[in-house]
């Protein structure tokens, strides 16, 4: 019993409460977070000067105060969430449906050799076309609304998060399929206490991936097809050289895409809280 | 102790018997044999210590034993009955303490008792008293990356132990670990032995670990896998590494895996035999 007395810094405090933050701690989290906003805020002070000296026309780069302007005139008189809500609604769709059947078909595949042979090689020869020259065909089909759009993301979506699942049960270490048998666990208790959790890293990784993908792409198919969306905006701006709506398109659609993936983090941060990896010095 | 989960009275259960066990394995079309007919009791009880150079087949004769390979020739009878499959009268403490690092130390020893039908009091009292066991208290709560790896071979421990299995297998269980945290639990797992009264088999390549936990030492030999020697070791029940009667049982055994050279054997009498 000579090793009772061995404590651990943190073991058990910060498995409950997280570490514990000291002041200094805090206080240098605060300073590197100001360190992210120095090239913002050099880039926004370039731009102000840049703009306000006349280094390069109006047409091409109105001033901030003029994009900001552009935004409450946007939001305020041109309905802008109408559009902010069409784009967000194809991309929860498309995000949902596809990771449902990515994570369905994955799973199918992982644990089953046939299920993968199946589908494998129809799956890569979708997978190698890729969604915008699938536009066409599908808009041709499915016309101009939302729904055809929600098909070609929700394929953007699939791809990722079904192959990493595929990918996270076949990776899960032989040793834990070996105990899992010494242990006598059905197979039940082997996919949701060994298989589920041992690919969850791998599968939050193609979540992510297909999230992201998912709002870039809505920016292209709503451009290429139909009258809605932060999309179709962007595209009737530079048309009309509305510079200034153009860019709070921009700064709006980098907003968005930050805060999705942000959520996910913030989501794979709760479900690995097992994990521990480097995270840099 | 909470209700055990076999009713047979402990010291009566946990006889091993292995009848012309041999294992063959195919390599590009070659036929490599790596067991070739290994007989060997243990009786109830028992401490027997496994060594052997490295693939001399001491682990493939693990993995039979525990039940993942079905594939051999012979018979393994565990108190008279054949072995199919695993089982958890059958436990397994690997090199690697193979603890599922999403789970906590308790949930890690927990999961062997998943498919025991117990009520979930029971289950937890039997956690609680093996954590106990192996000296783990405080730590129940701990993910496996927030132990040290001697911690983590007890936890391994404890799950092995956890069912009450009428064998425990010992795969190399302290190879990767320090010298001193190495001769720590080497008397952790003698006091183990002694409260649980169950059989152990230990594999192992140390000689002196061998020597120092077993009752009886078998030597196995490579090319093919094979028994070479079973000795009964007789020293009193606790072990000095520096006793005399220690150091010649562990000459003798180097020099039955082969392991000496010609100058290291000394003594007058195995220079006679050599002459």
């Amino acid at each position: 019993m000579s090793n009772t007395s061995v404590t651990l810094p943190g073991a058990i405090a910060g498995d409950r409460a997280g570490q514990p933050a000291t002041a200094a701690r805090r206080r240098r989290v605060a300073l590197s977070s100001l360190i992210g906003l120095l090239l913002p805020l050099a880039i926004l002070g370039a731009w102000e000067i840049a703009s306000h000296l006349h280094w390069v026309s109006k047409v091409f780069l109105p001033t901030p105060e003029r994009t900001v302007a552009s935004f409450f005139d946007l939001l305020f008189n041109e309905g802008f969430y109408f559009d902010l809500i069409a784009s967000l609604s194809i991309v929860g769709q498309a995000f949902f449906y596809g990771t449902a059947l990515g994570l369905l078909l994955g799973a199918g595949a992982g644990m089953s050799k046939v299920i993968e042979r199946v589908f494998g090689p129809t799956l890569d020869g979708i997978r190698h076309i890729p969604p915008i020259a699938w536009l066409p065909l599908v808009v041709l089909w499915a016309g101009v609304g939302p729904l055809g759009k929600v098909i070609v993301i929700s394929k953007v979506v699939f791809f990722p998060v079904f192959l990493n699942t595929l990918q996270g049960i076949r990776n899960v270490p032989q040793k834990y399929v070996d105990l899992a048998k010494v242990l006598t666990l059905t197979r039940w208790q082997f996919t949701r206490r060994i298989i589920i959790p041992g690919a969850l890293p791998s599968i939050l990784v193609g979540i992510r991936y297909g999230a992201s993908l998912a709002w870039a792409l809505v920016v292209v198919a709503e451009g290429l097809s139909g009258m809605k969306g932060i999309g179709f905006l962007i595209f009737r701006a530079q048309a009309l050289l509305m510079t200034d709506q153009l860019l709070v398109c921009m700064v709006v659609i980098g907003l968005i895409g930050f805060l999705i993936d942000y959520g996910m983090r913030r989501l794979e941060g709760r479900l690995l809280r097992w994990k521990q990896g480097f995270e840099g010095h | 102790m909470p209700q055990s989960i076999e009713t047979k009275p402990a010291g009566q259960r946990g006889q091993l018997d292995l009848r012309h066990v041999s294992k063959t394995y195919d390599v590009d079309g070659r036929t490599l044999q790596v067991l070739r007919d290994v007989n060997l009791m243990v009786e109830p009880g028992e401490f027997i210590s496994i060594v052997g150079a490295s693939g001399c087949g001491k682990s493939t004769l693990l993995r039979l034993i525990i039940g993942l390979d079905a594939d051999y020739q012979g018979h393994i009878l565990l108190d008279d009955r054949p072995i199919s499959g695993t089982s958890l009268a059958r436990g397994i403490v690997f090199q690697d303490p193979c603890l599922l690092p999403w789970l906590t130390l308790q949930d890690n020893v927990a999961l062997a008792l998943a498919s025991v039908p117990l009520s979930e009091r029971e289950k937890t009292d039997l956690v609680r008293t093996h954590i106990e066991l192996v000296g783990l208290t405080g730590f129940e709560r701990a993910y496996p990356h927030q132990l040290s790896g001697g911690m983590a071979q007890r936890a391994a421990i404890a799950r092995g132990l956890v069912t009450r299995p009428e064998i425990l297998l010992l795969d190399e269980p302290l190879g990767a670990l320090d010298a001193l945290t190495r001769m720590r639990l080497q008397d952790e797992l003698l006091r183990i032995w002694e409260t649980e009264k169950i059989t152990m088999i230990l594999v192992t390549h140390d000689v002196e670990e061998a020597i120092y936990l077993g009752d009886r030492i078998v030597v196995m030999q490579a090319n093919p896998g094979r028994i070479s020697r079973d000795i009964n070791v007789e020293l009193p029940p606790v072990r000095q590494r520096t006793d005399a009667a220690f150091i010649a049982l562990r000459q003798e055994v180097l020099a039955d895996m082969g392991a000496l050279s010609q100058s290291d054997r000394g003594g007058p009498a195995r220079l006679r035999r050599v002459s």
